[in-house]
């Protein structure tokens, strides 16, 4: 009696738990071996207004003869392979990527989205929203413009990552030109300013035959379709106002020197601070930045306060006229609040903004700017005087 | 009906009565005029032929007729190493035949004169005889005497006071008990001197007659956790003890948990704290474990030199012990979970890596993690049972065939190795080998749930687990404590290894306790006369 | 009594916090955030009086009848038949809650990790998993929390923590844009939350200390307060305008965080805090079911009640919404009112009943 209470206990519940997780086994489970992990989604439009998607994925089993392989030999197979498909919905035409694909879609661990100009011009609204929808797809992915279809880029072999949608990634962490993830995009589109920037990607071709991939400048959306593109420099003025600066440098020519002086930019805060006075809109956009001197042409001695202050100025100088000109593109000529203007004033004026906001993007052309820039050079670099100057050319004023 | 005999407690007793009853009908047949507390008799014959009979066959035992002092007949019965015979010779028999008599004489007297052993205890019935002859002390009976004398020597092979084998420190006593129980009362005698220490003696076994003592401190013990363990030591009725292990499976509160639920230890410097925190200690000879109740989760992720480093070191590797804990109980179910349920939660390039290892595997990763885990208990197993000479070979075997030749072969992945060789590590960082022996064997219903249900699974896992543990109790010490139900004054010793001077109250086992074990403010200072 | 197990205050608190807070994390932050916008902070400190107002009710019926569960003293107060209606209608809110609880955990288990398991499966084995620690006791469902909320708040900081890079406090501007109303109206759905906390009703009487059980009644409504303000800030920071458009903003949040390319898809971390959270939640609504069931229907022990009204509590989970959206509705609509009536309502009446007609429970009959 007692045995066979144990027996039912020790060995009946067991098995048949373990029969029925067997049997129930096989939901969710994936083996890694049949999954394609998708790297990076590419999104353009045909000429018959479909989408076409195109997805990058990685081959893993060419990562084999990658990594096992003697030194820099790829082997044969290609680290990754790109598929495109037509479809009327982005999940539309996932469905129909899936029918030429063996294994299954996993886009779980996705880095980049890449939307062409094409169907960025028609309006991305409608087709971003499989983002913040869809359980797997990273709201961390980036997003970028691009100049061909993405499935062009999706092609290209760049030489230091093994594929193109992580070399876009690394470009869009290193902050070179705007660098815009997927829950950023939803939140400039979700403001209700609604214009958003996304950083353009172009195909850089060297010959001979090695190609590469670049950030140029950056897209302006004005309601969820793209209104015009900003050049590099540019971008770089829209960065000021946007406080993203990173890692960047400025190289200036001091007056009467013939030969240029380069800064590292390592602190830089931008605050955007509205106002409003008797119906006059003004934004003052406050930037402080510390600088360092990197490489010094001339034979400046950059230990002198006087040439620092002078080269500060300078430097303020050439700040304050990249902004300008991206104000001048942005605000006058695109009048598309990319900027946080919009945002700025209304957490500040909520109840004035609320009468605007449905025309903002005219009051925003109207918004006279102020610009406050202050740049403090700290320190010189690792040598102060020139040190392939002889001593007595060094000009020390 | 082996089976049956380690089933639930309160059921022991009633099946226990029952084979006991036919068992009793067998033995009336065999020592039919015997029973267990008849009396010696008068008659000298009488004895010899009663004793003669119950030892038929039991070539061991000697019977040594004599007369003492050329006229009394007495006869010496001992068993044939179990008794110190030089000294029988010199102390005993020789001057006991060599005395010589007078008209009037005592024989108690007479026996407490001549003979010079350590200690001399009067028999009177014949299961007395017995008990005393079987633990190796000689018996005399002497003729027109109802009673015998049971002399103090018993000496017999021992091996001598070893290191622990199972429980080694680097810094810290290095005896270990052995299989003689009076060793194992003296090496904690020896380090607790105080008379409030209490040995009680117990016994077990119907034909083992194992001797069983409770060890514990007077006043520091806590009653009830006494009293329950008498209680349930007492309810034993077995053939036999043959290794503590058997009476911890009959006293401990749940055997049907994978948690061992008693701590069984080599180190008498272990039993000493633990008397010291007002445990109780149960010796049982034959084993060299000795067994501590009660006990909680959090004592079995202590080790004894945790006591005796430094204290910050000693918490950062209990710390280590914890997080090894979990990585023995979770790392191949995680494994599996993320790599079949949740890509997307592995770093991308790990995930390329794992992906690319994994190309050429034709197992799923649920059955590829089974059976390298199986591989690897299997390998461990192997490594315990066989001689030593022999041992190298399987760990060459282990080593080359399944980490190699299988990684190369593409029958299991690297990383899949790493996995295996990393939880079986962790599990031996556990302190207890009880514990890490459930926690190896909960690694596998863990793994099947993370193959079902992926990381919801092992959530549930751990769920069912903590369940399982808060429900368990140790001689009425809920089995979480101090944890939960929540003490501060114990988290002391759980989170932290605290210092010495810190621990200035003995860990909470129930309600009526000593609670100070020392005085405050004894951290060392330099300055402090100056105060 | 039917409970022998005894609890201390401070399991009380361990209890009832992730009775509230489980579910709350989760769900609120959009819920508040659709009505109050940036304001969303400051909804549950408005929606805290209902928890101290439910905490006071409880209290004030248990130092009446001390020893006593609502589906016992509902009987001395309002009669035998009316009693005995008013505990089976509380029985059937309880279960009920129990399966929207499980049901609202399927959901987001389904949602975002096993899209494919069935449903039945997810809620049978959380089911499964409280039954066996209510099956243990009250003793054994306060030690598994013990274990547990530490942990998960533990994680729960520790998210945050990893999420503070990328807060920016100035999505909380403009505070009261449109007055006070918003955040008013983003209070009534935590409200609801709040109004559990009469579930301490039927702790109470299992209680070793209970002189302190106002004081840790009101420590346990300030923690859940400080919590959801804390959560719904965080939200709030990260996402912005956002929040609200986010089924799990907390979720989305954690799946947000990535620290040097390696700490990154925290939703492990959530899972887990929502999980061991909701385990809480549910056996203690599920242990309420249970002795409710067992008292009103005087038997001498619930063990044997656990399992089959797991089954019930199962399937009320399983058929308790059609789909998620007619869950939201459900709680962000139904769910306060309802819980209103049941929480604080029901009782109210049976205060004021029992303080005017001066029932008290007599001493002998326990």
């Amino acid at each position: 009696m007692d045995w066979i209470a144990l027996t039912k206990k020790w060995l009946l519940i067991p098995s048949v738990s373990f029969l029925i997780l067997l049997l129930a086994g096989c939901w969710d489970r994936v083996e890694i071996n049949d999954l394609a992990i998708v790297v990076g989604i590419g999104l353009h439009k045909t000429d018959d207004d479909l989408i076409e998607l195109s997805m990058q994925m990685v081959n893993p089993s060419s990562m084999i003869s990658g990594q096992g392989g003697s030194g820099g030999q790829q082997g044969n197979g290609q680290l990754t392979t790109v598929e495109k498909a037509v479809g009327k919905t982005f999940y539309d035409a996932r469905s129909k990527l899936q029918e030429k694909i063996s294994r299954k879609l996993f886009s779980g661990q996705n880095r980049v989205v890449f939307i062409s100009e094409k169907m960025a011009e028609k309006g991305i609204r409608k087709h971003i929203d499989f983002l913040a929808r869809h359980p797997k797809p990273r709201l961390r992915s980036f997003v970028f413009v691009t100049k061909e279809s993405p499935a062009e880029f999706f092609k290209v072999m760049p030489n230091l990552e093994a594929s193109s949608a992580e070399t876009a990634r690394e470009l869009a962490s290193l902050k070179i030109g705007m660098s815009v993830e997927a829950k950023d995009l939803l939140q400039m589109t979700s403001d209700e300013s609604d214009n958003a920037a996304l950083p353009v990607l172009e195909i850089e071709e060297e010959p001979p035959n090695t190609y590469g991939l670049r950030v140029k400048g950056t897209a302006v959306f004005k309601n969820g379709k793209m209104a015009g593109q900003l050049d590099d420099s540019v971008t770089r003025g829209l960065l000021w106002i946007r406080n993203e600066i990173e890692n960047a440098s400025v190289t200036i020519k001091p007056e009467d020197a013939k030969n240029y002086i380069s800064f590292n930019i390592f602190e830089e805060n931008t605050q955007l601070i509205p106002s409003i006075k008797n119906g006059n809109w003004k934004m003052t956009v406050k930037i402080n930045s510390v600088d360092d001197a990197v490489e010094n042409e001339t034979k400046l001695n950059l230990i002198n306060p006087d040439t620092v202050n002078r080269l500060e100025k300078q430097l303020e100088k050439r700040i304050n006229k990249r902004i300008r000109k991206a104000l001048k593109l942005v605000q006058k000529d695109m009048q598309s609040d990319i900027l946080g203007f919009g945002e700025a004033f209304h957490r500040h004026y909520p109840d004035k903004w609320a009468k605007v906001k449905d025309n903002w993007n005219e009051k925003f052309s109207e918004i006279t700017v102020e610009i406050k820039s202050d740049v403090k050079i700290k320190r010189p670099g690792r040598s102060a005087s020139p040190p392939a100057v002889p001593e007595d050319k060094v000009i020390n004023e | 009906m082996k089976n049956g005999e380690k089933g639930k407690l309160p059921s022991i007793k009633r099946r226990g009565k029952k084979r006991r009853s036919k068992k009793a009908d067998k033995m009336s047949k065999l020592e039919s005029s015997v029973d267990e507390q008849t009396p010696l008799f008068n008659n000298l014959s009488d004895n010899e032929d009663t004793f003669r009979s119950i030892y038929k066959d039991s070539s061991d035992v000697i019977f040594r007729p004599f007369y003492i002092g050329e006229q009394v007949k007495a006869i010496l019965i001992y068993i044939e190493g179990l008794s110190n015979i030089e000294e029988i010779d010199d102390s005993v028999l020789s001057p006991l035949i060599k005395s010589s008599m007078g008209e009037n004489y005592f024989i108690d007297t007479l026996i407490h004169k001549k003979v010079s052993t350590s200690s001399v205890k009067e028999v009177k019935t014949f299961s007395d005889s017995i008990k005393e002859i079987s633990s190796g002390n000689p018996v005399i009976l002497v003729d027109q005497q109802n009673s015998g004398f049971a002399l103090g020597l018993s000496k017999w092979e021992k091996r001598s006071v070893d290191e622990p084998k199972a429980e080694m420190v680097v810094r810290g006593p290095r005896e270990g008990f052995v299989e003689t129980i009076g060793v194992n009362t003296s090496l904690i005698r020896r380090r607790i001197r105080s008379p409030k220490l209490k040995m009680k003696s117990m016994q077990a076994g119907e034909y083992t007659k194992t001797r069983i003592n409770l060890a514990y401190v007077e006043g520091i013990v806590d009653e009830t956790v006494l009293e329950e363990a008498i209680n349930r030591i007492k309810r034993i009725d077995v053939d036999g003890v043959v290794d503590s292990g058997v009476l911890e499976e009959f006293i401990e509160d749940n055997p049907n948990s994978p948690f061992p639920q008693v701590i069984a230890t080599e180190r008498p410097d272990n039993v000493t704290a633990s008397l010291l925190e007002g445990r109780v200690a149960v010796l049982v000879d034959g084993s060299p474990f000795v067994l501590v109740v009660p006990v909680t989760f959090y004592s079995l992720m202590q080790a004894s030199e945790d006591y005796y480093g430094r204290y910050l070191i000693a918490t950062s590797i209990r710390w280590l012990r914890y997080l090894f804990l979990l990585i023995s109980l979770f790392l191949p179910s995680l494994y599996v979970a993320l790599l079949t349920f949740h890509q997307e939660m592995v770093p991308t390039t790990l995930l390329f890596s794992i992906a690319a290892s994994r190309a050429q595997v034709p197992f799923p990763a649920l059955v590829e993690a089974l059976m390298m885990e199986i591989t690897f208990e299997a390998l461990r197993e192997a490594g315990l049972r066989l001689p030593k000479q022999v041992g190298s070979a399987v760990s060459i075997v282990g080593a080359l065939v399944i980490g190699e030749a299988a990684v190369s072969a593409g029958i299991v992945s690297a990383p899949m190795v790493i996995v295996v060789a990393l939880t079986g590590v962790a599990s031996f960082t556990i302190a207890r080998y009880s514990a890490s022996a459930a926690v190896r064997m909960l690694r596998f219903p863990m793994i099947l749930l993370a193959g079902t249900l992926g990381l919801l699974g092992i959530i549930m896992g751990i769920i069912v687990i903590i369940i399982h543990m808060a429900t368990l109790r140790s001689f009425g010490q809920p089995y979480l404590s101090p944890m939960a139900p929540m003490k501060w004054s114990g988290m002391k010793d759980v989170l932290l290894r605290a210092p010495w001077w810190k621990f200035n109250t003995r860990p909470h086992y129930s309600g009526n306790y000593n609670k100070y074990r020392q005085s405050d403010n004894q951290k060392p200072s330099p300055i402090r006369g100056e105060e | 009594m039917i409970e022998k197990g005894k609890i201390s205050t401070l399991q009380m608190a361990i209890l009832i916090y992730p009775t509230i807070i489980a579910t709350a994390i989760l769900l609120v932050p959009a819920i508040t955030g659709e009505q109050a916008r940036q304001d969303m902070w400051m909804s549950p400190i408005w929606a805290s009086a209902a928890g101290f107002l439910s905490a006071f009710i409880a209290i004030q019926l248990n130092k009446r009848f001390p020893e006593q569960t609502i589906i016992q003293y509902s009987e001395t107060i309002a009669g035998k038949f009316l009693g005995k209606v008013i505990g089976f209608v509380f029985i059937f809110f309880l279960a009920h809650i129990c399966g929207v609880i499980l049901r609202e955990y399927g959901e987001f288990v389904k949602g975002n990790f096993l899209d494919t398991t069935p449903m039945i499966v997810i809620l049978g084995s959380i089911a499964f998993v409280c039954a066996l620690a209510v099956r243990g006791g009250l003793e054994v469902i306060a030690r598994s929390a013990q274990i547990f909320v530490p942990v998960v708040t533990v994680l729960f900081i520790f998210v945050l923590l990893l999420l503070s890079p990328e807060l920016n406090p100035a999505n909380m501007l403009p505070v009261f844009e449109k007055g006070l109303m918003p955040s008013l109206r983003g209070a009534v759905v935590p409200a609801g939350w709040y109004l559990e906390f009469f579930m301490i009703s039927f702790l109470l009487p299992f209680l070793r200390d209970r002189k302190k059980a106002v004081k840790w009644s009101a420590v346990t409504v300030i923690a859940v307060l400080i919590t959801m303000v804390i959560t719904n800030m965080v939200t709030l920071f990260v996402f912005g305008s956002l929040t609200p458009k986010f089924t799990y903003p907390v979720m989305e949040a954690a799946r947000y965080i990535s620290i040097a390319e390696f700490i990154q898809h925290m939703e492990s971390v959530v899972m887990a805090i929502w999980v061991g959270g909701i385990f809480v939640k549910i056996s203690v609504f599920f242990y309420a079911a249970v002795l409710s069931t067992a008292q009103w229907l005087n038997l001498s022990d619930y063990r044997p009640l656990v399992f089959p009204i797991a089954l019930i509590v199962t399937v009320l989970g399983h058929w308790s919404a059609s789909n998620l959206q007619e869950l939201e509705i459900f709680l962000s609509e139904t769910f306060p009112f309802y819980s209103f009536i049941f929480l604080a309502v029901i009782p109210v009446i049976l205060l004021l009943a029992a303080a005017i007609r001066g029932k008290r429970s007599n001493k002998s009959s326990n």
